[in-house]
């Protein structure tokens, strides 16, 4: 397709994007808002009422324990007792606030609210009891919280701790209502990307079993292009039975083209067709022999939450209220109005506790057909999602193949390249139609894919370029979204770098490193890990095991650093086991030192699934995978003994819930390369590829 | 039809025999402590303690838990006086999104009752079939190490 073409394809979708006019208003999707936190909202955070002090939490907590910070925040600067302040989950009435993303939540709202109790708490000191408190914002460094002794440093006990091991209700599946029934709404066996509706069903089946309550067509908006068929009964179980018995048969788009993914997301396929078009880094690299030249390829990943979504349902006057997990209650609000013609004051979404999300749960799919359930029944009704619906409807990492190049001239990089070819993450086709991804491609690329492309080193001639092709599956934000995937390609290019060069990878990387602190982490993983010592022989593994060693660093969203050391042990036949990870992480000020090491244990974790497991299988441009058997997830033997050290600033607040995510797979793929000679390119490894030869 | 649920007795409504014992638990008594993972035994969020032993209630039938002895995390102690594995998970902060943790704690239970002093090997062989996706095998681990001292 010639440039033109495009533009004039996407030129009615470009004003729409940006203008939202009235001319294409019916076809333009709710987008999500994402506004700053404004200290005017703030206010709403917090309250005073006979003695005791309410905190609104204007985050999603999904297992980021962000509820226990804030409160820490809270507490400090209003200078109360730890259980004067009772912590609410919001719901739609408060102010709006941005999704729950981007490991932000202390970075953007920490201060906010420190600067609300402070005001606050001014104005109880001065008598007022009742009223809307004014917030001025005072200098940063007047904030108690903040200061020596305040909100920073502390790990109390978490906020649900108790209700959680006690089994309280805390999450959306746990709300009952009464004359509540059970919903499912089924969809085609087809891509969520090609149009399908059901067509027939065994109504006759389905009434001769006990429990079943209704079939319903008015069951909410497509997924993707798949409309559904709903179904209501008395109780969870028979919903599966009502299922079989309906044999529903499907009418499925034929005309649609199903890509193929490991033709459209080949790096090298790609670069014959053209030079890609978004840059991340603009240098030229001299032509010539490269030392380096590595491809790496990562497929499509689940985020696999234990609790699939969820979502309860009850409409009471015309009014919905809906409960729900969900990273963005306001956009799933927003969404919801829009479906069923209600105005935003009409709908109320409850945000519960989450039972992990990690970026997937910020679209709304199972809130909008429990609420059209719900209408159709006029009775409350819940919605679960099975684990098979967890992986065919919702959204992915997308798969990125790469292609990484370096040239080395005395011991420095002069030349870099790195090319990848990804699918869409911030304007996620489960929102974004086609046609507005036109637009979004030819004005803005995607920010999801580039995330953590511009490799954090002096590079000399540095170029890095990306495309995002629309799949027939639906992709979008994945815990550190194109930071993970890219940090495991630079850093083994820059591993490779390092042997090309002859010179110990962590010599390399400090010597192209001009950022302080990622200098700082490398130097303290190193001194924790003892880098420079064989890793420990694997103890309890088989004598023929060969271990090896890697090291791997990243920024994430130039904001936190971390940097990673991992021992592998792999056995003859190419199992590898990770025996041990150390973990230097700086993400400036902390609040809660205990929940950033946690979530620097939870990015190990993932790094483990990253290189050894994480793969959602597709096939005739679906997803397949119904149960964690076909798409497994790290379980405690493949987790070992993990350290984690942090390097803690004075001033600024930044994030940590992504940011180890960015070194652990580099880490782990470089001590496979140290083990075994050979360089890990296609995720997950097959162990086969790093077998003895007999 | 009854069973013994945390140490009472209670009726299993005839129209609920057939449904899994974990939705009997979260649906019909309103225990909503153990989870629905994956409703085909490989996750372990929805682990109760069948006759002493961790079972895995999305594939028990409901019906054919007559007559036998279920205790749930709800019936492991209170907020005020918790059990010693509740206490040590709470010492440990092991929680992060909290939803595998019921089936957890359960599983964590039931070895300890079975094993008082296990050995690593006894924890990773009796807790590798429970998944935690936020990754908190490492805190899971000190914390059951954590509740053999509390005992
Ligand atoms: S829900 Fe029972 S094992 Fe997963
Ligand atoms: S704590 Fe989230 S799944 Fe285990």
């Amino acid at each position: 397709m010639r440039r033109r073409d495009i533009l004039a394809l996407a030129g009615g979708g470009l004003v729409a994007l940006v203008g939202a006019g009235a001319a294409v208003g019916a076809l333009v999707p709710v987008i999500p808002r994402r506004p700053l936190p404004d200290l005017a909202d703030a206010v709403g955070w917090i309250a005073h009422r006979d003695g005791r002090f309410t905190l609104t939490l204007p985050r999603a907590e999904m297992g980021q324990n962000i509820a226990t910070a804030l409160k820490q925040v809270a507490v400090a600067e209003l200078g109360v007792p730890w259980e004067a302040v009772e912590v609410e989950l919001h719901d739609t009435a408060l102010p709006r606030v941005r999704a729950t993303v981007g490991s932000e939540s202390v970075m953007q709202f920490a201060e906010p609210l420190a600067q609300a109790c402070a005001a606050l708490r001014d104005a109880l000191a001065a008598g007022r009891q009742q009223g809307l408190v004014e917030v001025n914002p005072r200098p940063f460094r007047e904030l108690r919280a903040f200061q020596p002794g305040g909100a920073s440093g502390t790990s109390p006990e978490i906020v649900h701790g108790r209700e959680i091991v006690t089994g309280e209700p805390l999450y959306s599946a746990d709300v009952r209502l009464p004359g509540m029934l059970f919903g499912r709404v089924l969809r085609a066996p087809a891509p969520v990307e090609t149009a399908s509706r059901p067509r027939r069903w065994d109504i006759d089946a389905a009434l001769r079993i006990p429990g079943f309550v209704a079939v319903v067509e008015a069951c909410g908006p497509a997924i993707g292009r798949a409309r559904g068929l709903g179904i209501l009964a008395e109780r969870p179980g028979v919903l599966a039975a009502i299922a079989e018995a309906l044999a529903v048969e499907w009418d499925i788009d034929k005309t649609s083209r199903v890509r193929d993914i490991s033709q459209v997301i080949d790096i090298d396929a790609r670069l014959a067709k053209g030079a890609l078009p978004h840059t991340v880094l603009d240098g030229t690299p001299e032509p010539g022999a490269w030392d380096v030249d590595i491809r790496l390829d990562i497929p499509l990943a689940a985020h696999a939450p234990i609790e699939p979504r969820a979502a309860v349902a009850s409409w009471d006057a015309g009014a919905l209220k809906v409960w729900a997990g969900t990273q963005d209650a306001f956009y799933v609000r927003d969404v919801l109005a829009d479906a069923f013609k209600l105005s935003t004051e009409q709908v109320t979404v409850q945000s519960c506790r989450i039972g992990g999300a990690f970026g997937g749960k910020t679209i709304c799919t199972v809130e909008a057909e429990a609420a059209a359930l719900s209408k159709a029944g006029a009775v409350p009704v819940k919605v679960q999602w099975t684990r098979a619906q967890e992986f065919a409807l919702g959204f992915h990492r997308p798969p990125s193949s790469h292609r990484v190049q370096a040239r080395v001239v005395d011991g420095k990089v002069t030349d870099w390249g790195h090319g990848q070819v990804s699918s869409h993450i911030l304007f996620t086709a489960a929102v974004a139609p086609a046609w507005m991804q036109r637009g979004t491609d030819l004005l803005l690329g995607d920010g999801g894919v580039a995330r953590g492309m511009k490799a954090p080193y002096e590079l000399g001639r540095a170029q890095a370029r990306y495309d995002a092709e629309r799949l027939s599956v639906h992709t979008g934000p994945w815990r550190g979204l194109g930071a993970g995937p890219n940090g495991l390609a630079i850093e083994s290019a820059i591993d490779e770098a390092a042997l090309a060069a002859g010179i110990d990878p962590l010599a390399f990387r400090l010597a192209h490193v001009s950022d302080v602190r990622l200098a700082g982490v490398l130097r303290r993983v190193a001194e924790i890990a003892e880098w420079g010592r064989p890793p420990a022989p694997s103890a309890g593994l088989p004598l023929r095991n060969r271990t090896g060693r890697g090291l791997a660093c990243g920024v994430y969203k130039e904001t936190s650093y971390a940097a990673v050391v991992a021992d592998v042990a792999v056995t003859p036949e190419g199992q590898v086991k990770v025996t041990k990870l150390w973990c230097a992480h700086d993400c400036g000020l902390v609040i809660n030192p205990d929940q950033v090491r946690a979530q620097c244990e939870g990015n190990l974790v993932w790094s483990i699934g990253m290189v050894l497991s994480d793969n959602l299988p597709v096939e005739a441009g679906r997803v397949v995978a119904e149960t964690f058997a076909d798409a497994p997830i790290p379980r405690m033997s493949d987790t070992p003994p993990i350290v984690v050290d942090l390097v803690v600033g004075k001033t600024t607040l930044s994030g940590a819930g992504e940011t180890a995510i960015v070194a652990g797979p580099g880490a782990i793929a470089n001590a496979i390369r140290a083990a075994t000679g050979q360089r890990p390119v296609r995720f997950p490894i097959d162990p086969a590829g790093f077998a003895l030869a007999p | 039809m009854f069973l013994i649920l945390n140490g009472a007795p209670q009726s299993i409504p005839e129209d609920w025999a057939d449904e899994t014992l974990l939705s009997l638990l979260r649906e019909a008594y309103g225990l909503s402590g153990a989870k629905f993972g994956c409703g085909v035994g490989i996750c372990g969020a929805c682990t109760v303690i069948v006759d002493g032993v961790a079972t895995r209630s999305c594939v028990v039938r409901a019906g054919d838990a007559q007559g036998l002895t279920v205790r749930t995390i709800e019936g492991l102690g209170s907020a005020e006086a918790l059990h010693p594995v509740q206490q040590a998970w709470l010492a440990a902060a092991v929680p992060q999104c909290g939803y595998c943790q019921a089936g957890q704690i359960m599983l964590a239970v039931a070895l300890l009752e079975q094993t008082p002093r296990p050995s690593a090997t006894d924890v990773e062989t009796a807790l590798d079939g429970n998944l935690c996706r936020c990754g908190t095998y490492e805190r899971i681990r000190a914390a059951i190490q954590q509740a053999v001292e509390l005992s």
